[in-house]
């Protein structure tokens, strides 16, 4: 307990700063107009973190298939309803950042297209989830549709850009060919550090409760395929 | 010689072969998808009209319609395969009868069947009703056909999933449409490619509708019989 406590203030403090580090320490890019570029802090690591989301989801999906350990289930579940939250979260700021900067909310963009993709994705899943009482075939078959669901993405992350044109800055934002100075580039860090310790901390909060909820409950459904 | 390797595609056709029998006596399943494909290409042949799109704008256009027709066509009756089963109280002796992946192909193959008179009815009507004007006509059906195969294998085992869940209809298009989205956008730009008959050297489009057809029939050999035995 000790240390999940001082994990989390660490936590807590960190992100405090990324944030006031956003707005006081780095200096806006040069290609954006006035101070837009500061969303970058916030709008990718949501991005990135719907992405791994996705990804634990996908993964927890087949260890449940090839072990049936309910807690990769529970994990998975977890993992798609912050996934979920964050690709809103991703999409919002996405759409606020671009009716300021190229004057619509939504361009269809091949970045924004594949996060509309993958919150349906997430909202498919759910919506199968909550449409099968049974909870063992419920389980399996949203492992199934996961992994389904997972194998389109490369199509996506690899052909769209390729097709279609690009409105995102992709020279500024790939930290691999940092066009960001050193400032931003830490600061920026330091946030995607923060949004991935604050989604791990939810992941872990969400898990624990799930595992919970299930325990009690009966072990087994009597009425089976009876619509509750 | 083992027998049991030698009768899988064997099952696989009697089961597709038993779905065309029975579908050919109801006809439930191919009356509704071409009703609903009809009556929406009426619809938009309609309210288009005849000169109401200039030629320049034609191919964009015409193109997202198309695919808009085949896939909201292929939505609302592909998942007749696994409910009519349902309903019939079948499924029991279908999963005594053949292997689970004999079944997934043998439904497989009938949803294509399905998918392919569509196609083959609609398409063409399409093109004259709508004066579709196409440069690359070898591409173009290409498309079309490399696009109806694929549409059925990503559909298949979402029909599956559902067919015992609460709220069918709306869940399988729920359910499917994710999984079309990269089949859909990559066919339609080939058929608007096709139309103006822009460069299009190494069939870039057919390629990726090909793979994406690997990896969905793949992927649904591997999952069906997680999903058919729950």
């Amino acid at each position: 307990m000790n240390r999940d406590l001082i994990l989390k203030l660490v936590l807590v403090i960190w992100m405090s700063l990324a944030i006031l580090g956003a707005f006081l320490i780095a200096e806006p890019a040069e290609r954006f107009p006035g101070e837009t570029s500061r969303i970058m802090f916030f709008h990718v690591p949501q991005a990135w973190i719907a992405t791994l989301a996705f990804f634990i989801s996908m993964i927890s999906s087949c260890i449940f298939i090839v072990k049936r350990k309910l807690k990769a289930d529970y994990m998975a579940q977890a993992a798609a309803e912050l996934g979920l939250l964050f690709s809103i979260l991703a999409t919002i700021t996405g759409s606020i950042f671009a009716s300021v900067t190229w004057g619509s909310f939504w361009n269809w963009d091949p970045r924004e297209t594949s996060i509309v993709i993958l919150l349906m994705i997430y909202g498919a899943y759910f919506a199968l989830r909550s449409a099968i009482p049974d909870s063992n075939r419920k389980r399996i078959f949203s492992a199934a549709y996961s992994i389904l669901a997972f194998l389109t993405v490369p199509f996506l992350i690899f052909i769209l850009p390729r097709i279609t044109q690009s409105l995102h800055p992709e020279d500024t934002m790939n930290p691999a060919n940092p066009g960001m100075d050193s400032k931003t580039l830490a600061v920026f860090l330091g946030s995607l550090i923060a949004y991935t310790g604050l989604f791990v901390w939810m992941l872990r909060l969400k898990y624990r409760l799930l595992i919970l909820i299930e325990s009690s409950e009966p072990a087994f459904d009597f009425f089976e395929g009876e619509q509750q | 010689m083992r027998i049991e390797s030698s009768t899988y595609l064997l099952e696989a056709a009697a089961i597709w072969m038993r779905d065309m029998r029975s579908e050919f006596r109801t006809r439930f399943a191919i009356n509704a998808i071409l009703m609903f494909a009809l009556t929406t290409l009426i619809t938009v042949s309609f309210a288009i009209g005849s000169f109401r799109i200039h030629v320049s704008e034609k191919s964009f256009l015409y193109s997202v319609l198309l695919w808009i027709i085949l896939v909201f066509s292929a939505l609302s009756g592909l998942s007749r395969s696994f409910i009519k089963e349902e309903e019939a109280g079948t499924i029991d002796t279908l999963k005594l009868s053949a292997k689970p992946q004999a079944i997934f192909l043998g439904k497989l193959f009938f949803n294509l069947t399905l998918l392919g008179v569509l196609e083959l009815l609609i398409v063409p009507v399409f093109v004259i009703l709508m004066k579709y004007p196409i440069k690359l006509p070898g591409y173009f059906i290409a498309i079309v056909t490399i696009g109806g195969l694929s549409l059925g294998a990503g559909t298949t085992i979402v029909a599956a999933m559902i067919a015992r869940a609460s709220v069918r209809g709306a869940l399988f298009s729920v359910l499917s449409f994710p999984l079309l989205l990269p089949l859909m956008i990559v066919s339609i730009k080939g058929c608007e490619r096709a139309s103006e008959g822009v460069d299009v050297s190494g069939w870039p489009e057919v390629k990726i509708a090909i793979a994406y057809l690997i990896v969905m029939i793949t992927a649904s050999l591997f999952l069906f019989p997680l999903v058919w035995e729950e």
